[in-house]
């Protein structure tokens, strides 16, 4: 633990120097504070404050902070002002460093419309939860959602070699962590550890996560968290804008690009459209030392939306189409347990070949298509029924290395049909209760495309479920604001099965479950609020669970399902903290989380078989009731107006009580350290960012004895660069960024990769990305 | 407002045709068997220059789990060579698939494996690859003297038979994938 210490040790000495050689001239003064929304204290991203008399000001970040320096001791007009909203102007007067928050009214006309833009699914007041806005979609051209998501605090990343990664909120993911893709819930075969969610960040402008169980607003699965890429709004004024990206990187030889373009309709007020198309195309990637052979990525999505609002109603229809093409690591494709204590032995893969872009088997292909069509109608003033339908079909192969040509066959098949429907009434009980009442129904088909040559890992089924929900928010002050929620939802399970003996068993299972949810939202003062939840959630066993039966060749493991498994139930609390302290100098947002969950299904070791292959372990799907807690923070500091420093960090503890034992495959606690430099202007560019990050991951002490095949891999220290510049070009904002991550080329293999046993994870890597904004989205 | 709905639900109808009907699953269609499932793997003794016939089989009919496998070996005679053919059957079909014929299409990307322990048999290549290198379909048993012990026979697909041993028959370095390894007693008297 010394070692890994000692870099950011230097980098904070080296922040520390301009800050001990501080500015000494008298307007050295700074205003700093959050911009928020007056009837939710929501932060109002990139709200504008400005000082008339100075005529200079700061665009707030996606957290409504902002920040004007060099002001001097005096008295200043400030004027604050946010797209939809009441501009302010307040006197302000200057003695030192000062902290303000600022609170915004609605357009009183605007106000239905505003309800439209907040039709954004998450409200819940007590949710913990976190944004990645614009800035990290930067970086996201090079990266699938999981990679994403794995640098906010809470979230991991369990990953199945370097192309395949799926995201882990607070120890838990796959069926725990539900996806809602442009409101709609991403059914997309989650169930599979090796299966990454098929879905473009890109095709989203913002992404949040909420951390904690959320099934009364979203339904099941909702246990370890949810996971929103949320809808864009749509302009409705005449008027073209758009973004382009691009991306390049060194590790893979690849990279990729995405173009949008949104607009209005002359003279067709309240109509917008926007379109968005991206792709991604990367070789194999490479470990220090070696190629990992067979691991190139290509995808490719588009989407398209029309809309039109106006004060009573509003109409959108929306459509996506995502697919892709990833290699598998070929030196995990084994044969038995011996040829796996081989690999882990031998510390090499045993497929080494040099670098291609080419894929071959083992590989994936999926394609996502989702439609999405939504209308919206103020009933009465201040009430809104809103009615949604998504249909998504998924559409996936899996190609194995077979003999006599049957690689190009798929040794999977599936096709995984989904209708879901909406209603939700948003609505006023007087003057002071607000809140959602709604319906949901799923109807869902899973059918194995037949001439796969192998017997189907999940049989067909259809499911079919439907819902309703409540969940009111009660005012009690200006600071204090409590909620509560329920839901109850019914869902049957039909499976057509063939036995063995190739005899047709039907089972049907019904799962009816319902949800509490009470939630606080507290503004202690103005820079410091803190969010209460305890939640329940609960998830029906899949398929996979139920009926599975076979060998898993990636793992050299026989995994057998229990058709007698039950519901999971989960009940999980948080409490969350967000805050600012020293005028806006120290920013905390930190969570501390626990959860129990009844009848948690996992895979449990069940003695050997002997088969023609050899011998096998066996993993048969087993309920306990599991514990976890953990806390997770990201601490910002302001070192002085240039410099920042922020440590992100967190920790999970997952107990299987009972066996009294760690549960298998939770993350490993982290901390991240970053030293940030900003410049305002710099000649003719607008902004210059550096910044210097280095990572630990910790070994993974809680670990269950005699579930894996080897002990967790060793800690790992990982150090990256990044520069970012922008400047104002033609009518449009030009943003340049390079990246340098694992810059010391360190091996390491990762205790949340399935593919440890065979390689190392990826080594350094190269990114630059280019992104250029124009017309209205500027 | 009601020009404003009507491309919307057109739009909508077109978008839905285009993407609800591509391919729903016929009910009665499923994947039955496995095409590339070995139940049977047969060793056929034959004495070199003599009459001996000698077998020993591994078999497992309903695959894996169901009833375990049933293990047959004689045992063989002390100081003779035997020529060992082998034949892998898939026979869970009807008729019996024979996986041999694959191995012989696809010899370059399959070698067989004998890992003796404890008994005095030394087993080597009789067969060839298109590349010269070893296949194992056939091979040769040198029996010495009474001993007892056991033999693993491994077939690896896609080794890397280039690898240092591996045509020699040392398993170390082969890598590939295994698609049997089957253990028989060995005995020797």
């Amino acid at each position: 633990m010394i070692i890994p210490a000692r870099p950011f040790i230097l980098l904070a000495q080296c922040a520390l120097v301009p800050l001990l050689a501080a500015q000494t001239d008298t307007c050295r003064f700074a205003l700093s504070g959050q911009v928020l929304d007056a009837h939710d204290r929501e932060p109002l991203s990139y709200a504008e404050v400005f000082i008339q008399t100075l005529g200079k000001g700061a665009v707030a970040d996606e957290q409504g902070r902002y920040r004007i320096e060099g002001l001097c001791a005096a008295t200043y007009r400030v004027l604050v002002s946010h797209l939809g909203c009441e501009s302010i102007e307040r006197e302000v007067r200057i003695v030192g460093d000062l902290s303000l928050d600022f609170r915004l009214e609605h357009h009183a006309e605007e106000l239905r419309e505003l309800e439209v833009v907040r039709d954004r699914p998450d409200e819940n007041v007590g949710q913990s939860r976190m944004v990645l806005g614009r800035d990290a979609m930067d970086r996201a051209a090079g990266q699938g959602l999981g990679e994403l998501l794995s640098t906010l605090p809470g979230v991991a990343l369990q990953s199945t070699g370097p192309t395949i990664g799926k995201p882990v909120i607070h120890g838990l993911s796959g069926n725990r962590v539900l996806t809602l893709n442009q409101g709609i819930r991403q059914e997309d075969q989650q169930w599979g550890t090796e299966h990454a969610p098929s879905l473009d960040p890109l095709s989203s402008d913002r992404i949040t996560v909420v951390k904690g169980a959320a099934s009364v607003q979203y339904g099941s699965d909702a246990i370890g968290g949810v996971i929103i890429t949320e809808p864009v709004e749509l302009p409705r004024d005449a008027g073209i804008g758009g973004e382009l990206r691009g991306l390049g990187q060194s590790n893979g030889q690849g990279g990729g690009g995405s173009g949008m373009l949104q607009g209005g309709v002359k003279g067709w007020q309240g109509f917008g459209w926007r379109m968005q198309g991206s792709g991604r195309y990367l070789g194999d990637s490479e470990a220090p030392g070696y190629v990992l052979s067979n691991t190139g990525v290509r995808e490719a999505g588009a989407s398209a939306s029309i809309g039109y609002r106006d004060h009573r109603r509003s109409a959108t229809v929306y459509y996506s189409w995502f697919q892709r093409e990833l290699g598998i690591l070929r030196a995990a494709h084994i044969g038995n347990l011996t040829d796996l204590d081989n690999a882990i032995a031998s510390g090499e893969p045993w497929y080494i070949d040099d670098f291609t872009h080419a894929i071959d088997a083992p590989r994936q292909t999926a394609q996502h298509h989702l439609l999405k069509a939504e209308a919206g109608y103020a009933v009465t003033e201040r009430s809104r029924l809103v009615a949604t339908y998504g249909y998504q079909a998924n559409d996936r192969q899996e190609y194995d290395r077979r003999r006599l040509g049957r690689s190009a066959t798929p040794a999977l098949d599936l096709w995984l049909a989904t209708h879901t429907a909406d209603a939700v009434l948003k609505h006023w009980i007087g003057g002071r209760v607000h809140g959602k009442a709604g319906i949901s129904a799923v109807f869902q088909r899973n059918s194995n495309i037949p001439g796969t040559g192998v017997r189907p890992l999940i049989p067909d089924y259809r499911r079919e479920s439907i819902g309703a929900f409540i969940v009111e928010h009660f005012p009690l002050s200006e600071k204090l604001e409590l909620e509560a929620g329920a839901r109850l939802e019914s869902a049957m399970l039909r499976v057509r099965k063939y036995e063995d003996d190739n005899t047709l068993i039907t089972p049907e299972r019904d799962f009816t479950n319902a949800a509490l949810t009470l939630g606080a939202n507290w503004t202690v003062r103005d820079s410091v609020r803190m969010r209460f939840n305890l939640g329940t959630a609960y998830r029906p066993p899949h398929v996979s669970e139920l009926y599975s039966e076979g060998l898993h060749h990636g793992a050299a493991a026989i995994e057998e399902g229990d058709a007698g498994l039950g519901s999971e139930r989960a009940i999980k609390g948080t409490i969350d903290l967000q805050g600012s302290w020293l005028d806006g100098r120290l920013a905390i947002d930190a969570t501390l989380h626990a959860s129990r969950i009844d009848g948690y299904i996992y895979l449990r070791p069940d003695g050997t078989r002997l088969t023609i292959r050899g011998a096998f372990p066996v993993f048969a799907y087993t309920a306990t009731d599991a514990l976890l807690c953990g806390a997770d923070a990201t601490i910002n500091l302001k070192l002085t107006g240039r410099w920042s420093w922020r440590i992100r960090g967190s920790t999970v503890l997952a107990r299987d009580q009972r066996e009294d034992e760690w549960l298998f495959l939770m993350p490993a606690d982290r901390v991240d350290n970053t030293v940030m430099a900003r410049w305002g202007e710099l000649g003719e560019w607008r902004s210059l960012e550096l910044s210097a990050t280095s990572m630990f991951v910790f070994e993974q002490q809680r670990a269950p004895v005699g579930v894996d095949f080897t002990a967790p891999p060793e800690g790992y220290h990982l150090l990256g660069l990044a520069a970012a510049i922008s400047r104002p070009m033609g009518n449009g904002d030009l943003r340049i960024g390079l990246q340098a991550t694992n810059i010391f080329n360190a091996a390491y293999r990762d205790y949340m990769d399935r593919f440890r046993y065979y390689a190392d994870a990826r080594g350094f890597d190269l990114l630059l990305s280019v992104r250029y904004a124009f017309g209205r989205t500027a | 407002m009601k020009r404003a709905s009507n491309p919307i639900i057109l739009a909508l109808l077109a978008i839905a045709a285009l993407v609800a009907c591509k391919k729903e699953n016929d009910d009665h269609q499923h994947d039955t068997n496995e095409e590339e499932l070995i139940t049977t793997v047969e060793l056929h003794f034959h004495q070199v220059g003599g009459g001996e016939h000698k077998h020993f089989t591994w078999r497992d009919i309903d695959g894996d789990g169901g009833n375990p496998p049933v293990i047959v070996a004689d045992t063989l005679t002390p100081g003779m060579s035997y020529e060992v053919s082998m034949e892998l059957l898939n026979e869970s079909v009807s008729p019996t698939d024979s996986i041999t014929s694959e191995l012989q299409a696809e010899a370059a990307e399959h070698q067989f494996f004998f890992q003796v322990a404890g008994a005095d048999v030394m087993v080597t290549y009789n067969d060839t690859d298109g590349n010269g290198d070893p296949l194992g379909l056939v091979t040769i048993w040198t029996v010495g003297a009474a001993s007892s012990g056991t033999i693993v026979v491994t077939l690896r697909h896609e080794p890397d038979k280039g690898a240092p041993g591996v045509s020699s028959g040392d398993i170390t370095n082969a890598g590939g994938e295994t698609d049997i390894a089957t253990e028989f007693p060995l005995v020797v008297e």
